[in-house]
C-alpha cells in the first residue's frame, strides 16, 4: 500500500474518501404523508399527497422493508421482487396496469410511488357481503372483468406473466377503471433463461393457482392468469372464492407438498379431469396423485345458478377460463371477444357506471404516519373489518 | 416494454447519438480534472478501460458460471452508469460486481449476495470489501443513475429468431455470438436498437468473416491466428487471455474495411446463397448506414484491442481505489 497520494494542498478532494450514497430525492420533501393503508410481507403502503403545486391527485407509496439485522438497518441487497416490481412497472404503460409515477432510493428503503386507486376487489366483494349478501350489478361485473382481461391481455401481449392474480391486488379507481397492481411476481416469459419453476417454486396464491401449477407443472404458461382470472370473475359472482382450499404447508425440507385440498375443491365442481379433457396431464409430475380423488361429474353451471347468476355468455366465459387444460384455456384475447361482453348492453369502461352503490373510501389510519421511521408489525390492511373496533378518531376517510 | 424494443425504456431514454456520449464523458473528463482528479489518478481512454472492464465481467462471470445474457446485461448497466457518474468517483471492480449481481436478478438467474462478493474478491482481492452491505449499498447508487430502467434488451434475440429463416450454418451462428459478445466492449448497445447490432454481426460473419479466410491466406502469415480472430476464439469468444488477442484485430478489421468498401468476395460462398443472403438484407429494410456504422465501430474496436495490454488499465484502477479509500 505504498501508492502515493496527493498533497492535500494541491487536490484536497482527490484524497477524500466517498461520502454514502445518498438520495438526490426525498420522499417527504416531495409528499405529504397522509397515513398508511396497508402492510405485506413486502413492507407497508402509504397515501400520500405532492407538495408540489402542479402535481394534483393522490398517491400510493410502497416502502419494501428494510432487511432488519438485530436493532441496525443495513444495506442487504434488494429482494427480487422489488427488483421485477421496479424494472417492470418503468417499462409498462397500460390504463388498465397501475401506473408508476416514480421510485425514490432512500435511507436504505425503496419507495415506490404508484397513482392512488380507492377500492380494490377484495374489498368490493367484502362490501357486497358483508353484513348481508347482495350481487353485485352485472355491469359492474362484466366492466371490471373485461377491464382486468384488457390488462391481462396487454401484459401478455408483452410476454409478461403476472403470476399473482387475486381480488386483493385488482385495483379500481374511484372513476371505475381497473388497475392490475403488484408485479412483484410477474416476469418475462420470452424465451426464459431456467425453466420457469426453477425460479421461484410457488406462485399464485392457494385459491388461484391453476391445476397445472398444483400438479407440478416445470414449464407452465401465461395460462395460469387465466385461471386466476376465471376464479376472480366466479367470486364476483358468489361473493366468496369459488376454490377455498387449505393450504398445505412446506416441511422442513422446503419440499412443495402437493395441494390435496385445493384439488379436491377444484374437482368437486369441476368435475375429476380425464385424459380425454385434457391429454397432456399425464406428463406432470404430480398426475399419480390423482388416481386417488373420487370421480367427481362437473356441475359448474349448477353452481353458476346457485350463486345467483344467470347470464348464460357468462357461464360460458366462466366455463373457459376454468378450463383444466391450459393449452385450450381461453387467452385473455379470446376472452376479451366473447359473446358475454359483445352481445348484450353497452359495456362501460366505468365499472360503477349506473350503479347506486356507494362503497366505502380506503380506510386510511392517521396516526401510523411516519413513512421514515415506521416498522412496526404487519398489522393487516386497515380497510378490512378486522380493524374496525378500532376508535372512529384514529381513522379517516380519503379525501377529509 | 418488457419484449417491445419500440415502447422500452432503453429506447425512449437509453438510445443516444455519439456527440451525445461525447459529451458526457466530457463533461466528467472535465470535472475529474477541476476536482484535481485527473492529474492525481490518470486512467487510460475509455476505450481502453472498456476493454478492461469487459474482461474483468467475463472473468467474474465466468467464476459464477453465467450466460451470457445476465453478463450482457451487467456489461450494459456498467456503460450507462459511466455516463452519469465518473470512473474515480468508484470503486469500479465493486461497481463491476454489482452490475453483474443486479443483472442476475434482472435476467430471472438470481446469485446470493455473498456468492458474488466471495468470487469477486477471489479475482480483485482486497478491492472487494468482505462487508455484502457495500456490494448493497452500491446496488442503490447504480439503480438510481440509471433511474430504475433495468430491463435490457440485447440482440441475441433478434439473431435466434433469424437464424432459421436466414439457413445460418451452426460455423455462422457462433461467429455472430462472438461478434454480437464483442460488441458489449463498444458503444453500441448505447447507440443502436439491438436488432441493428444482430444485423451487424450476421453481416460481419456471413460477408466479411470469409474474406477474412481469404485475405489471412494472401498473407499467408499465420492461418490459426486468423483462424482463431475468425472463429471467435480470441476477439470473439473473449475467452482467452487479452496478450493472446495480438495481432488479429487488423485482419478481420481489413477484411470489414474491404466488405465495406463491395470488395469482399465473400470467401468460398456460392453465389446463390450469397444473393439470397444480400436480397433478405435489402428487403428486410433494414437501415444499410447503420449496419455500415457499427462495422466501423467494431472495427475501431479490433484496432484498439490490437495493442491494448491491461497493465495500465489494472494500475491506474488500483491506484485509484487506494488514493481515494474506495473500499
Amino acid at each position: 500500500m505504498a501508492e502515493k497520494v496527493a498533497p492535500a494542498s494541491a487536490a484536497p478532494v482527490s484524497a477524500m474518501p466517498l461520502p454514502p450514497y445518498t438520495s438526490k430525492v426525498k420522499v417527504l420533501d416531495k409528499y405529504h404523508i397522509i397515513g398508511f393503508i396497508s402492510s405485506g410481507t413486502y413492507g407497508r403502503v402509504y397515501k400520500a399527497r405532492s407538495r408540489h403545486p402542479g402535481t394534483t391527485g393522490d398517491f400510493a407509496i410502497k416502502k419494501f422493508k428494510p432487511d432488519k439485522e438485530g436493532e441496525v438497518i443495513n444495506y442487504t441487497g434488494i429482494s427480487q421482487s422489488a427488483c421485477r416490481e421496479m424494472a417492470l412497472n418503468s417499462e409498462l404503460s397500460h390504463e388498465n396496469v397501475i401506473h408508476l409515477h416514480e421510485i425514490i432510493l432512500e435511507d436504505k428503503c425503496i419507495y415506490m410511488v404508484f397513482e392512488y386507486a380507492e377500492h380494490d376487489l377484495l374489498q368490493i366483494v367484502h362490501h357486497h357481503s358483508h353484513p348481508e349478501r347482495r350481487l353485485i350489478p352485472e355491469s359492474t361485473v362484466r366492466s371490471i372483468l373485461w377491464q382486468l382481461l384488457n390488462g391481462v391481455s396487454y401484459l401478455h401481449q408483452n410476454w409478461v406473466m403476472h403470476r399473482d392474480l387475486k381480488p386483493a391486488n385488482i385495483m379500481v379507481t374511484a372513476a371505475g377503471e381497473v388497475k392490475i397492481g403488484d408485479l412483484g411476481l410477474a416476469r418475462v416469459f420470452w424465451k426464459p433463461l431456467a425453466a420457469l419453476f426453477n425460479g421461484d417454486k410457488v406462485v399464485v396464491t392457494i385459491w388461484y393457482r391453476a391445476p397445472e401449477l398444483l400438479l407440478g407443472s416445470r414449464h407452465y404458461t401465461a395460462a395460469i392468469d387465466l385461471w386466476a382470472v376465471g376464479c376472480i370473475f366466479a367470486e364476483l359472482l358468489a361473493l366468496r372464492p369459488i376454490f377455498k382450499g387449505e393450504e398445505a404447508k412446506m416441511d422442513s425440507k422446503k419440499t412443495v407438498p402437493f395441494q390435496r385440498n385445493q384439488m379436491q375443491k377444484i374437482i368437486e365442481i369441476l368435475g375429476t379431469p380425464t385424459k380425454e379433457r385434457w391429454p397432456s396431464i399425464t406428463q406432470l409430475p404430480e398426475y399419480p396423485q390423482m388416481a386417488s380423488f373420487k370421480q367427481y361429474q362437473s356441475n359448474l353451471e349448477t353452481w353458476y345458478h346457485q350463486v345467483g347468476a344467470t347470464n348464460q355468455l357468462g357461464y360460458e366465459l366462466l366455463s373457459g377460463l376454468l378450463e383444466f387444460d391450459p393449452a385450450k384455456r381461453l387467452t385473455a384475447q379470446q376472452a376479451l371477444e366473447h359473446k358475454y361482453f359483445t352481445e348484450g348492453s353497452k359495456l362501460s369502461l366505468n365499472a360503477f357506471e349506473g350503479s347506486l352503490i356507494d362503497y366505502p373510501h380506503r380506510r386510511v389510519s392517521s396516526d401510523d404516519n411516519d413513512i421514515r421511521t415506521s416498522s412496526l408489525p404487519g398489522t393487516k390492511r386497515s380497510g378490512l373489518p378486522d380493524d374496525s373496533l378500532q376508535p372512529r378518531s384514529k381513522r379517516m376517510k380519503a379525501g377529509d | 416494454m418488457a419484449a417491445n424494443f419500440w415502447t422500452s425504456t432503453q429506447r425512449a431514454h437509453w438510445q443516444l447519438t455519439r456527440e451525445k456520449i461525447a459529451d458526457m464523458r466530457k463533461s466528467l473528463d472535465e470535472e475529474d480534472t477541476n476536482r484535481g482528479l485527473g492529474i492525481t489518478y490518470p486512467l487510460p481512454d475509455h476505450k481502453q478501460l472498456q476493454l478492461y472492464f469487459h474482461h474483468c465481467l467475463q472473468r467474474l462471470a465466468r467464476r459464477l458460471q453465467l450466460r451470457q445474457q445476465p453478463l450482457a446485461t451487467a456489461e450494459t448497466y456498467l456503460k450507462r452508469f459511466y455516463l452519469k457518474v465518473s470512473t474515480r468517483d468508484t470503486n469500479p471492480y465493486l461497481m463491476l460486481s454489482t452490475c453483474v449481481y443486479l443483472a442476475c436478478k434482472m435476467e430471472e438467474c438470481p446469485v446470493h449476495i455473498r456468492s458474488v462478493v466471495n468470487e469477486a474478491r477471489a479475482l480483485f482481492q482486497e478491492f472487494i470489501p468482505q462487508d455484502t452491505a457495500k456490494l448493497a449499498e452500491c446496488e442503490f447508487h447504480l439503480i438510481s443513475e440509471l433511474n430504475s430502467y433495468l430491463i435490457v434488451h440485447h440482440p441475441y434475440r433478434t439473431l435466434m429468431e433469424v437464424q432459421v429463416p436466414l439457413k445460418l450454418t451452426t460455423d455462422e451462428i457462433m461467429a455472430v455470438w462472438s461478434f454480437l459478445n464483442d460488441s458489449y466492449i463498444t458503444d453500441l448497445i448505447l447507440l443502436y436498437p439491438p436488432h441493428t447490432i444482430a444485423l451487424t454481426a450476421i453481416f460481419l460473419a456471413v460477408f466479411v468473416r470469409p474474406a477474412v479466410h481469404t485475405q489471412a491466406n494472401l498473407n499467408a502469415s499465420s492461418t490459426t491466428t486468423s483462424m482463431a480472430a475468425t472463429m471467435g476464439g480470441a476477439p470473439g469468444g473473449g475467452i482467452a487471455p487479452p496478450q493472446s488477442t495480438g495481432t488479429q484485430g487488423g485482419v478481420v478489421g481489413a477484411a470489414a474495411a474491404a466488405a465495406v468498401a463491395g470488395a469482399g468476395n465473400a470467401g468460398g460462398m456460392s453465389s446463390a446463397r450469397l444473393s439470397q443472403m444480400s436480397d433478405w438484407f435489402a428487403e428486410s429494410g433494414v437501415d444499410m448506414d447503420a449496419i455500415i456504422e457499427c462495422t466501423q465501430e467494431m472495427i475501431s474496436l479490433y484496432d484498439t484491442w490490437e495493442t491494448w495490454t491491461d497493465k495500465i488499465c489494472r494500475e491506474g484502477v488500483a491506484r485509484l481505489i487506494r488514493g481515494r479509500q474506495l473500499l
